[in-house]
C-alpha cells in the first residue's frame, strides 16, 4: 500500500477587500483512500494584520494517508470568511488545490471566488453584508454541476505544503 | 499502475484551470475538452466541462478567476496523440448573446510533477467588413463547429 504524508500550513490570505479573516479548510478524497492520522478538516483563528494587508494563519497541517489506488488524489478546498467588528461572519471566498503529487516543498498559491447574486442582492450586500453562498459544498471541488453558477473572482489563499511519498514505485508510478 | 502489461502506461492529470485574463470582456465561461490521439482512451475523470461564469473581481486586479478542476486519467501504448486540451472561452456581447471570446489549446506536460501552463487565446475573424458588421448587429460570431479544430495542424491555411 502506497503511503502519502502530507506536512505544511496553511499560511495566510491576500487580496481580499477586508482582512480581518478566517478560513475553513478540508481535504477530499477518493474511494481508494484512507486517513491514518491527522485532522483533515478545520478552521484557522481570525487574523485582523496590524501592517499590509496579508492575513496570516500559519495553521498546521500534518496528514498521513494511505492509498491503493491513484484516483482520487487529494484535494484541499477552503472557505474564507470575514468576521467585523460586530461578530459577523460573510463569507468571502471558495478555493480549492490538488495536493502537489511530487515529493518536495511546494509553495502554493490557490485562488478564491465568490458566488454573485443578482443586482438587487449585490446592492444590498455593499450595504448590509452576507450574500448568496453554496448550499453543498462540494461544488467548489467538483466541475459537474458548475455552469448554473455566476461568480467573482476574490483573493488568493497562500499555502506551503511538504509532500513525502512511500512505495509508489512498487505500483509502477513515476514521480 | 498495470506493471504487468510493460507497453501501457497510465497518464493521471490532476489540476485546474485556474483563471484568465481578458482586458476587453467580463462575464466569461469556459469550455474544456481533451483531443488525443488513436492509441490513447481515457480511463476515468470527465473528458469535457463547463464552467461557472465569472466576473471580474472588484478590488482585485482584473483577473478572472475559474478554479475549475481538471482530473482525468488516459492509458496509452504510444506517445504519439499525446493529449492535448483545448479550451474555448465564451462570454455576452453588447446585446447579450453568448459569443466565442476565445479558442486556445495546449500540450498535457510530459514531465511528472506540478506545472503551470499560460494559454494564448484567439478567435477566428470575417475577411469582410459587411460581415463583421452584421455579425457584430446579430450577435453571431464565426465560430468552428468542432473546438478540436483548434489541436490539429491541418487546414490551418
Amino acid at each position: 500500500m502506497a503511503e502519502l504524508h502530507i506536512i505544511g500550513q496553511i499560511v495566510g490570505a491576500s487580496g481580499f477587500p477586508q482582512s480581518s479573516l478566517f478560513c475553513k479548510w478540508g481535504i477530499h478524497t477518493g474511494g481508494a483512500w484512507r486517513l491514518l492520522s491527522g485532522l483533515k478538516e478545520g478552521q484557522t483563528q481570525v487574523d485582523l494584520p496590524q501592517t499590509g494587508d496579508m492575513a496570516y494563519w500559519s495553521h498546521p497541517i500534518d496528514l498521513h494517508y494511505t492509498t491503493k489506488g491513484l484516483q482520487g488524489w487529494p484535494k484541499l478546498h477552503l472557505q474564507v470568511w470575514h468576521q467585523d467588528s460586530f461578530g459577523r461572519c460573510q463569507l468571502y471566498g471558495y478555493g480549492y488545490c490538488h495536493v502537489p503529487s511530487s515529493p518536495g516543498h511546494h509553495h502554493v498559491r490557490c485562488v478564491t471566488w465568490r458566488p454573485l447574486g443578482s443586482w438587487q442582492e449585490q446592492i444590498a450586500q455593499t450595504f448590509v453584508g452576507g450574500g448568496p453562498q453554496l448550499r453543498s459544498p462540494d461544488l467548489v471541488y467538483s466541475g459537474a454541476d458548475r455552469y448554473r453558477l455566476h461568480t467573482v473572482a476574490m483573493g488568493t489563499v497562500e499555502l506551503e505544503l511538504g509532500i513525502i511519498m512511500r512505495h509508489f514505485d512498487r505500483y509502477g508510478v513515476e514521480s | 499502475m498495470a506493471i504487468n502489461n510493460p507497453s501501457v502506461f497510465l497518464l493521471m492529470i490532476n489540476g485546474q484551470i485556474e483563471g484568465a485574463n481578458f482586458p476587453e470582456y467580463d462575464d466569461l465561461y469556459c469550455k474544456y475538452c481533451f483531443v488525443y490521439g488513436h492509441d490513447w482512451a481515457p480511463t476515468s475523470g470527465l473528458e469535457e466541462g463547463i464552467s461557472q461564469i465569472t466576473s471580474k473581481g472588484r478590488d482585485s486586479p482584473q483577473r478572472m478567476i475559474w478554479n475549475f478542476p481538471l482530473e482525468i486519467t488516459f492509458k496509452s501504448t504510444n506517445p504519439l496523440g499525446w493529449p492535448q486540451i483545448v479550451v474555448s472561452v465564451y462570454g455576452p456581447d453588447t446585446f447579450g448573446n453568448d459569443v466565442v471570446r476565445g479558442y486556445g489549446a495546449t500540450h498535457i506536460p510530459f514531465t511528472p510533477g506540478q506545472h503551470t501552463r499560460t494559454i494564448p487565446m484567439f478567435v477566428p475573424e470575417s475577411t469582410s467588413r459587411l460581415q463583421k458588421f452584421t455579425s457584430w448587429l446579430l450577435g453571431r460570431r464565426p465560430e468552428f463547429t468542432d473546438p478540436k479544430v483548434v489541436a490539429q495542424g491541418e487546414g490551418r491555411e
